[in-house]
């Protein structure tokens, strides 16, 4: 009972050993990550102390410190599993108190590779800003309340979630969490870039906030102390020191309230009723009645609450939007690169059966004849253009308002139109042909053994659309090209429009009596996640 | 069970087979099920109960063998067949990411019932299944014995002729179960016929009264329960002997397990 620490220190080292026992290729996993962090940090190291003596150095520092922090925070939430000690209701049964238990896991989580990493940041910081005997002084204290910081922000934000983290909601969060790192780095890159063309300055107002945010303060305080701003630099110190206090006592109250209270697993959670109800009445009205309004009301309500339906659509809707529109604003765009909308939006007609996963077998029940099977897809087709076809209209708009385009829209709008049927009509098709399984839980979108089908599915599929559109491309190029046609280019909106929607639903008619035949068989490929 | 019924078949199987690579999963099964009847498909795990259902209900293609439900062929008349039968297979999802309420409007409405008729129904049988508190409540949040209770729902809905449950009855509570029971039993009495796999035999022998009995991918037995059971004084009795195992006795191993010096 006494010292709690080393036992904590001991068991997080064999959890940490015991994880890599259990195969050859994690323990390779696990070392190469490990090595490559390693190698960052150095390179970070390296590069923070050839900073030093740069006018943006305390800038430069300042945020990297204060994006760190922020990692530390939204780690736990997407990465749950990922240290077990993390979990106090494991811890539930045995009789600890909170103050030695706070303390002992706050020292078992500096174990590890993370830890490290803010350590060498920290410490590059320092010696990026630090000059003068006062100022390294100050550096000794300030690099491990740093650390300790950004480590009781992660444990504070986890145990105060742990609830969530535990429960379907949380789960549901983890498969959403390679996106929220996928847009974030795009976002990232972006401002980098930016930031790379406008210079270091532009940092500055935003570094004179963060300077006073913890942990971020800690640096800025070692900066200050070199500058002769001896109170400036106290009081930034005091700041970390009250906020790891602050994130300690909530920890501590989070663990005591946790292990003191039943698990909310066993807990009833009927109380999400009558706004479920009130959304659906709304969204079933507008919708057409019998069997296609059906299937496009679950369709739409799919693409809210599945995670992985969600993950797909989140995925396609950011960079349908992203490349057109970064690429206008950085001036190397051009008109066409809208129609990246409307062919991403349209990847998700592919494998339509295989999102329902085994839950197909309640539509195949329904299914006894090929204008059952036209019916449903129909549907799923429709419901897909609720949401596509004003997102790429909005997108092309949005492109050509960016470059100054505006004769162009019509046949920007005509291309991306035709193409998105084709992307309708070959989704269809492909999706009676080519099914496969979407596994459920974790990240992968491909059970084992089926990649080479989701292969042949996607990828084949978006080369047969494009094919498809041919006579629509070559119809802007003869109009571009031949004289006095540009003033027909006006032509495409209503020609590509009547083009897509003609190959979508051939596609649709072509995938029905495939689909109503293959019943048994698309049950079996998408059972597999 | 009604006088009309008797003598009418509600399934008839001829010669089915299925392979799974080089395992036999069910080797040629001829069968007729009476109508009307509360009936048993009984085996040990691995028997083909799942397989043989699943090529009843046409989720599952046959390499070999007609079935007909009600008169029909599963794979020339799906229309009529589908109409006709209510499923509750074993080890498939549900669309999990809906409310109970709203599972069974989408099934409702997928099965061409009028919107009105739907919600009737929905809530009538979200009622008798003790379902009504959590109807609005994400599939995916419910214990396997509501799933199991609105997976029942969702096939008797449609009311149709002939119900098929795969273990209906696995993983489920007591309270559950016993619910299930009073409306199955409330179903057969209106002269609709029940099949429902179960490796429990005790539950068989108190809900069935025609039974088949399967091991290994074949038809060991079936008739009138009481027929298959003959003179053993229990189907368990009945069920060890039909499938070879009633030799079987524990009596000279772990002799030393029990009481006596530790």
């Amino acid at each position: 009972m006494r010292s709690m620490t080393p036992v904590f220190v001991r068991l997080k080292l064999s959890l940490l050993r015991n994880g890599l026992r259990q195969s050859a290729g994690r323990r390779a996993a696990y070392a190469a990550s490990v090595a490559l962090v390693l190698l960052f940090a150095a390179l970070l190291l390296l590069g923070l102390v050839a900073l030093r003596g740069h006018a943006h150095a305390a800038s430069v520092t300042v945020l990297l410190t204060a994006l760190l922090a922020l990692g530390w925070a939204v780690m736990p939430l997407f990465f749950p599993s990922g240290d077990e000690t993390l979990d106090p209701t494991r811890l539930v049964m045995l009789p600890l108190r909170p103050r030695p238990l706070v303390r002992a896991l706050l020292v078992a989580s500096l174990v590890g590779a993370g830890p490290l990493f803010t350590l060498c940041l920290l410490v590059g910081s320092s010696i990026a800003v630090a000059r003068g005997a006062a100022a390294y002084a100050v550096s000794v204290v300030a690099v491990p309340l740093g650390l300790l910081v950004c480590v009781a922000l992660a444990r504070a934000v986890a145990a105060a979630n742990i609830r969530l983290l535990s429960s379907r909601k949380g789960r549901d969060l983890a498969v959403l969490s390679g996106l929220v790192i996928a847009i974030g780095a795009q976002i990232v890159n972006f401002g980098a870039q930016r930031l790379g063309s406008a210079g270091l300055g532009r940092l500055d107002p935003v570094t004179d906030v963060l300077g006073w945010v913890p942990p971020a303060s800690v640096i800025a305080g070692v900066d200050a102390v070199s500058e002769g701003a001896y109170a400036g630099g106290a009081a930034r110190l005091a700041l970390s020191a009250l906020a790891l206090a602050g994130l300690l006592a909530l920890w501590s109250r989070s663990l005591t309230r946790l292990m003191t209270s039943p698990d909310g697993s066993t807990l009833p959670s009927a109380e999400r009723g009558a706004r479920d109800r009130s959304r659906s009445a709304g969204l079933g009205r507008l919708l057409p009645h019998g069997r296609t309004g059906t299937i496009m009301e679950r369709s739409l309500r799919y693409v809210w609450r599945d995670p992985k339906t969600k993950a797909a659509w989140v995925t396609s809707l950011a960079i349908g939007l992203i490349v057109p529109v970064f690429n206008a604003l950085q001036g190397t765009g051009s008109i066409y690169f809208a129609c990246f909308a409307a062919g991403m939006l349209g990847i998700q007609m592919y494998n339509q059966f295989g999102q329902d996963t085994s839950a197909f077998w309640m539509v195949a029940l329904t299914i006894s004849s090929p204008r059952d099977a036209y019916v449903e897809l129909r549907g799923r087709a429709l419901a897909l253009l609720v949401i596509t076809l004003p997102y790429a209209t909005f997108v092309t708009v949005l492109t050509t308002a960016l470059l100054g385009d505006w004769a162009a829209l019509p046949e920007a709008l005509g291309l991306s139109f035709a193409l998105l049927g084709a992307m309708l009509g070959t989704g269809a098709w492909s999706s009676a042909r080519f099914p496969y399984s979407i596994p459920q839980e974790g990240y992968k979108n491909v059970a084992p053994g089926q990649a080479g089908l989701a292969w042949i599915s996607i990828f084949g599929g978006m080369v047969a659309a494009a094919l498809l559109c041919l006579p629509v491309i070559a119809l802007v190029i003869w109009l571009h090209v031949s004289p006095g046609g540009g003033d027909w280019t006006w032509l495409l909106l209503p020609l590509g429009s009547a083009y897509g929607a003609a190959v979508g639903v051939l596609g649709l008619r072509l995938a029905a009596p495939r689909t109503s035949a293959r019943l048994p068989e698309i049950l079996a490929a998408v059972s597999k996640g | 069970m009604t006088e009309g019924s008797a003598g009418a078949s509600a399934v008839r199987v001829r010669g089915l087979w299925k392979r799974f690579g080089d395992q036999v999963a069910v080797a040629g099964i001829d069968l007729e099920l009476p109508a009307g009847r509360f009936i048993g498909l009984v085996g040990p795990n691995g028997a083909g109960k799942t397989t043989t259902l699943s090529m009843l209900t046409g989720l599952l293609r046959p390499d070999q063998g007609t079935v007909e439900v009600v008169g029909h062929d599963v794979w020339r008349d799906p229309a009529e067949v589908k109409a006709r039968i209510g499923v509750l297979p074993e080890g498939l999802r549900l669309f999990e990411r809906l409310s109970g309420w709203e599972l069974l409007t989408y099934t409702g409405r997928l099965r061409g019932l009028p919107g009105t008729e739907v919600d009737q129904r929905a809530a009538q049988l979200l009622d008798v299944l003790d379902l009504a508190g959590a109807r609005h409540k994400l599939v995916v949040d419910y214990s396997t014995g509501m799933r199991k209770k609105i997976g029942l729902a969702a096939a008797l809905l449609h009311n149709p002729e002939i119900l098929f449950l795969d273990e209906p009855f696995e993983g489920v509570d007591p309270v559950s179960a016993q619910t299930i029971r009073g409306v199955l039993e409330r179903y057969t009495a209106s002269g609709a016929t029940v099949v429902f796999s179960s490796h429990v035999m005790e539950l068989v022998e108190s809900l069935c009264d025609w039974v088949a009995v399967m091991a290994a991918g074949r038809i060991r037995a079936h008739g009138p329960l009481a027929e298959v059971r003959g003179d053993a004084p229990s189907l368990q009795r009945a069920f060890l002997e039909l499938v070879g195992a009633g030799g079987r006795d524990a009596g000279t191993d772990l002799d030393w397990l029990g009481g006596g010096p530790r």
